[in-house]
C-alpha cells in the first residue's frame, strides 16, 4: 500500500496512520494557490468548485493508490477532464439499504463488497476529516489576517 | 495448600491457574471434583490443572494470553490431529481440541454449571482472554479440527468457564472419560452432554469417553493420563462431535479441515446428539441437542478458515465463511464507531450506518462549504508554497534526524524576516502549529517567526523528492483546475444543479 505512495513520488512517512498531515497541507496549499492564481476572481463558484476538486485531489494523492477510494477519486479526476459532469444522483438513506447510500457517498464504493466498503469508509472518513481540519485552519488563518 | 483459596482468588490468573501450582493441587482436585455439583465448580480448575500439567508449550502460551496460547496450541494440535486421523481416541492433540469445547456442556447443563462456578472468581478472571474469544468466536483456533493437544481441554475449558459453564463440566467429563478409557464409546461420552452444547461440547464428551461428570476424578497421575487420553481421543472424536454438533447450531465454525473421518461419524453424531440431551441439565439450547434428526451433512471440505465455533452454531463451510465475514464486518464497524464522533452510545448496525452516512455527508458538505469560502477569501498564498516547501524540507529531513534542532533554529534566526511579514507566512505558521505540531523543532522555528529557512545541505535528497512530489501533484491539480480553460483534453467543468451525490464527482 505504501509502495504505491512512493510511486506517486510521495513516500508516506506514516504508513499506518494514513496520509501525513503535512503532505496533505502542502499539496492542498499548493493547489489552492494555483487555483487562485489561475481563475479570475469573478467566477467564484467556478473557483470554489475547483478548490473543492483540488481538495479531493490532494486528499487522494496523500492517501496514495493503496486505497480504493483514492484510486476512484483520481480516476474520476482524470476522466472528468474528458467528459462532462453527470447529473448528480439523489442520495437517500431511505433507499431501504443503507449500504447503497454509503456506496454512493464513498467514491468507488459501488464496486466493493460490504466488508471492503466499511474499511474504505473508515479511511475515507479519516482523510476527509483531515482535509476539513486543514481547510478550516486555512480559513481561520486567513480570516484573522485578512483585510 | 489452599487449593480452594487459590481457586477463588481473582488474582490467581493465568499464573496461578496455568502454572505448575496446579499440579500440586491436583490431588485435591479429584476428590473435590468428584463431589457432585461441587465438582462442576472445580471443573475449571481441573481443566486448568489438566491442561497445565500437560504440555509445556501450553504453559508458555498461557502466560502470554489464553487466546494466544490456545491458538498456538491448536495450531500444533490441528496438525497432529490431521495427520493421524486414525488415532481417534489416541490422538492426544485432537482430543484436547474438541474436548475443551464440548466438555463443559457435557457435564452439567448450562444452568447447573453456573452455580457452582460462581464462587470461583478466579476461574472467571482467568479466561478473560478467552472470554472475548468465546464471546465473539473470534478466537482463531488454528487447526481446530486437527489434533488437539492435551493442553487444550484445559485451555479451552478455562476460558469457557466464564462464558459457558457447561463447557467446564464437559471438560471435566472429558477428563473422566479419558481417564476411564479411551476406548469409551462416543455414546458414553455423549451421554450426559448437555443440549446447548455446541459441537465442541460433543467433542468434549466424546473425547472424554465416559461422560460421567464428576466421576472418578483421577489423581494427578490420572489427570495426566486423562490428559493424554484426551489427546488420544484425537480428532476423530472431535470430528464426530463436530459433526454431531452440526445439527445443532447455526454457524459452527470449527475448521475441520483435515478431517475426512468426519464423514464416518454420522451415526456417532446422531448418537452423540441423542445422548447429549440425556445428560443436559440446564442447557439453554437443549432442543438443539435433543433433536437427533438434526444431522448436518458431513463435515465440509477442508476449510482452513480457523474460526472457533460458538455454541449452537453450525459448522459447515458456508456458515464458517459467513461467520468470518460477519466478524470482519463487526470489527470494522467498531473501528468506524471510534472514528465517527458520538457513535459510542449508538448500538445496532442500522443506526450506526445511518450515523456514518450522516457523518460522511456532513464532512463532504463541510469541504464544499470551506472550498467556497476559500474561493472568496483569497488568502495570501503567494509565499505559501515556498514556505511550505521549505518546511517540507525541514520536516522530512529533520524527522529522521532530530539532532538538527539547534542548526535549524540558528538557520531560522539567520533568516529572520519581520515577524509575520505576510499573511501567507502567518497562515502557514498557524496552520502548522495548530494542526500538525510536527515536533518541537517546528515550534522553535515558529518562535523565530520566520519560515524562510535556507534549506540545509542535508536536505538535497528531500528536495529532489519534493520536486517529484510537486510535479505529479501539480500536474493533476493543474488538470483539475484548468479543466475549463484548456480545451483539448479537458472539457469545461460546470456543475449544473445541486449536488446530492458524491460531491464533484457526479
Amino acid at each position: 500500500m505504501d509502495s504505491e505512495n512512493s510511486a506517486c513520488g510521495n513516500p508516506n512517512p506514516n504508513p499506518t496512520l494514513g496520509p501525513s498531515k503535512l503532505m496533505l497541507a502542502f499539496r492542498f496549499l499548493r493547489a489552492l494557490s494555483l487555483v487562485h492564481r489561475t481563475t479570475p476572481a469573478s467566477s467564484r463558484t467556478c473557483r470554489g468548485r475547483r478548490i473543492e476538486r483540488a481538495a479531493y485531489a490532494s486528499m487522494a494523492y496523500s492517501a496514495g493508490t493503496g486505497r480504493g477510494w483514492s484510486r476512484a477519486v483520481l480516476r474520476r479526476l482524470h476522466h472528468r477532464a474528458r467528459r462532462r459532469a453527470v447529473a448528480p444522483r439523489r442520495l437517500s438513506t431511505t433507499a431501504g439499504n443503507r449500504a447503497e447510500a454509503l456506496r454512493q457517498l464513498v467514491p468507488g464504493g459501488a464496486g466493493m463488497d460490504y466488508c471492503t466498503l466499511l474499511e474504505e469508509t473508515a479511511d475515507y472518513i479519516k482523510c476527509l476529516s483531515m482535509q476539513v481540519e486543514l481547510m478550516q485552519g486555512i480559513v481561520d488563518s486567513s480570516s484573522s489576517y485578512g483585510p | 495448600m489452599s487449593f480452594s483459596a487459590r481457586l477463588y482468588h481473582p488474582e490467581m490468573e493465568k499464573e496461578a491457574f496455568w502454572g505448575l501450582n496446579w499440579q500440586s493441587t491436583d490431588p485435591k482436585v479429584p476428590p473435590e471434583l468428584n463431589s457432585g455439583t461441587a465438582a462442576a465448580a472445580l471443573l475449571p480448575q481441573r481443566l486448568l490443572s489438566l491442561n497445565w500439567n500437560q504440555p509445556m508449550s501450553c504453559d508458555a502460551g498461557f502466560e502470554s494470553a489464553v487466546s494466544s496460547a490456545v491458538v498456538g496450541q491448536t495450531g500444533s494440535i490441528c496438525n497432529s490431529g490431521e495427520i493421524s486421523p486414525s488415532s481417534r481416541r489416541r490422538g492426544a492433540s485432537n482430543s484436547c481440541y474438541s474436548s475443551p469445547l464440548n466438555s463443559p456442556p457435557k457435564l452439567n447443563g448450562r444452568g447447573a454449571l453456573p452455580m457452582p462456578i460462581n464462587p470461583m472468581p478466579g476461574a472467571h478472571s482467568v479466561p478473560f482472554a478467552a472470554e472475548p474469544w468465546f464471546a465473539d468466536g473470534a478466537a482463531m483456533l488454528s487447526n481446530y479440527g486437527g489434533g488437539s493437544s492435551a493442553g487444550f481441554p484445559g485451555q479451552f475449558g478455562l476460558p469457557v468457564i466464564p462464558a459457558n459453564l457447561s463447557r467446564v463440566s464437559s471438560s471435566k467429563s472429558l477428563k473422566t472419560g479419558t481417564g476411564s478409557g479411551m476406548g469409551a464409546p462416543e455414546k458414553g461420552s455423549d451421554a450426559g452432554m448437555l443440549g446447548p452444547a455446541r459441537m465442541e461440547m460433543e467433542m468434549m464428551t466424546k473425547l472424554g469417553g465416559s461422560s460421567t461428570p464428576a466421576d472418578s476424578e483421577p489423581g494427578n497421575g490420572q489427570e495426566e493420563s486423562s490428559v493424554s487420553s484426551l489427546r488420544g481421543v484425537t480428532d476423530s472424536n472431535a470430528r464426530k462431535r463436530k459433526a454431531a454438533a452440526k445439527g445443532k447450531g447455526k454457524e459452527a465454525s470449527l475448521s475441520y479441515a483435515a478431517t475426512d473421518p468426519f464423514t464416518m461419524t454420522e451415526e456417532e453424531n446422531s448418537d452423540a446428539k441423542r445422548s447429549k440431551p440425556g445428560e443436559a441439565n440446564g442447557k439453554m439450547k437443549t432442543e438443539q441437542n435433543g433433536d437427533p434428526g438434526r444431522k448436518q451433512p458431513p463435515e465440509p471440505p477442508k476449510d482452513y478458515i480457523h474460526v472457533r465455533a460458538r455454541r449452537g452454531q453450525a459448522t459447515d463451510a458456508h456458515s464458517l465463511a459467513e461467520r468470518v465475514r460477519r466478524e470482519k464486518i463487526s470489527k470494522r464497524m467498531k473501528f468506524l464507531q471510534d472514528l465517527v464522533p458520538g457513535c459510542n452510545k449508538v448500538t445496532g448496525k442500522a443506526v450506526m450506518l445511518d450515523e456514518i452516512i450522516n457523518y460522511v455527508q456532513s464532512l463532504q458538505r463541510q469541504v464544499e462549504f470551506l472550498s467556497m469560502k476559500l474561493a472568496t477569501l483569497n488568502p495570501q498564498l503567494d509565499d505559501m508554497e515556498s514556505i511550505l516547501s521549505k518546511d517540507m524540507f525541514q520536516a522530512r529531513g529533520l524527522m529522521p534526524q532530530p539532532v538538527y534542532p539547534a542548526e535549524m533554529t540558528s538557520a531560522a534566526v539567520s533568516n529572520v524576516h519581520q515577524p509575520q511579514a505576510t499573511p501567507g507566512q502567518s497562515i502557514v505558521t498557524s496552520l502548522l502549529e495548530a494542526q500538525f505540531s510536527l515536533n518541537p523543532l517546528e515550534s522553535s522555528l515558529h518562535q523565530s517567526q520566520s519560515l524562510q529557512l535556507v534549506p540545509l545541505d542535508g536536505f538535497t535528497v528531500a528536495s529532489s523528492q519534493l520536486g517529484e512530489f510537486w510535479e505529479d501533484d501539480l500536474q493533476s491539480v493543474a488538470q483539475v483546475g484548468y479543466g475549463r480553460d484548456q480545451k483539448p483534453a479537458f472539457s469545461s467543468q460546470s456543475y449544473p444543479g445541486k449536488r446530492n451525490g458524491t460531491p464533484i464527482f457526479d
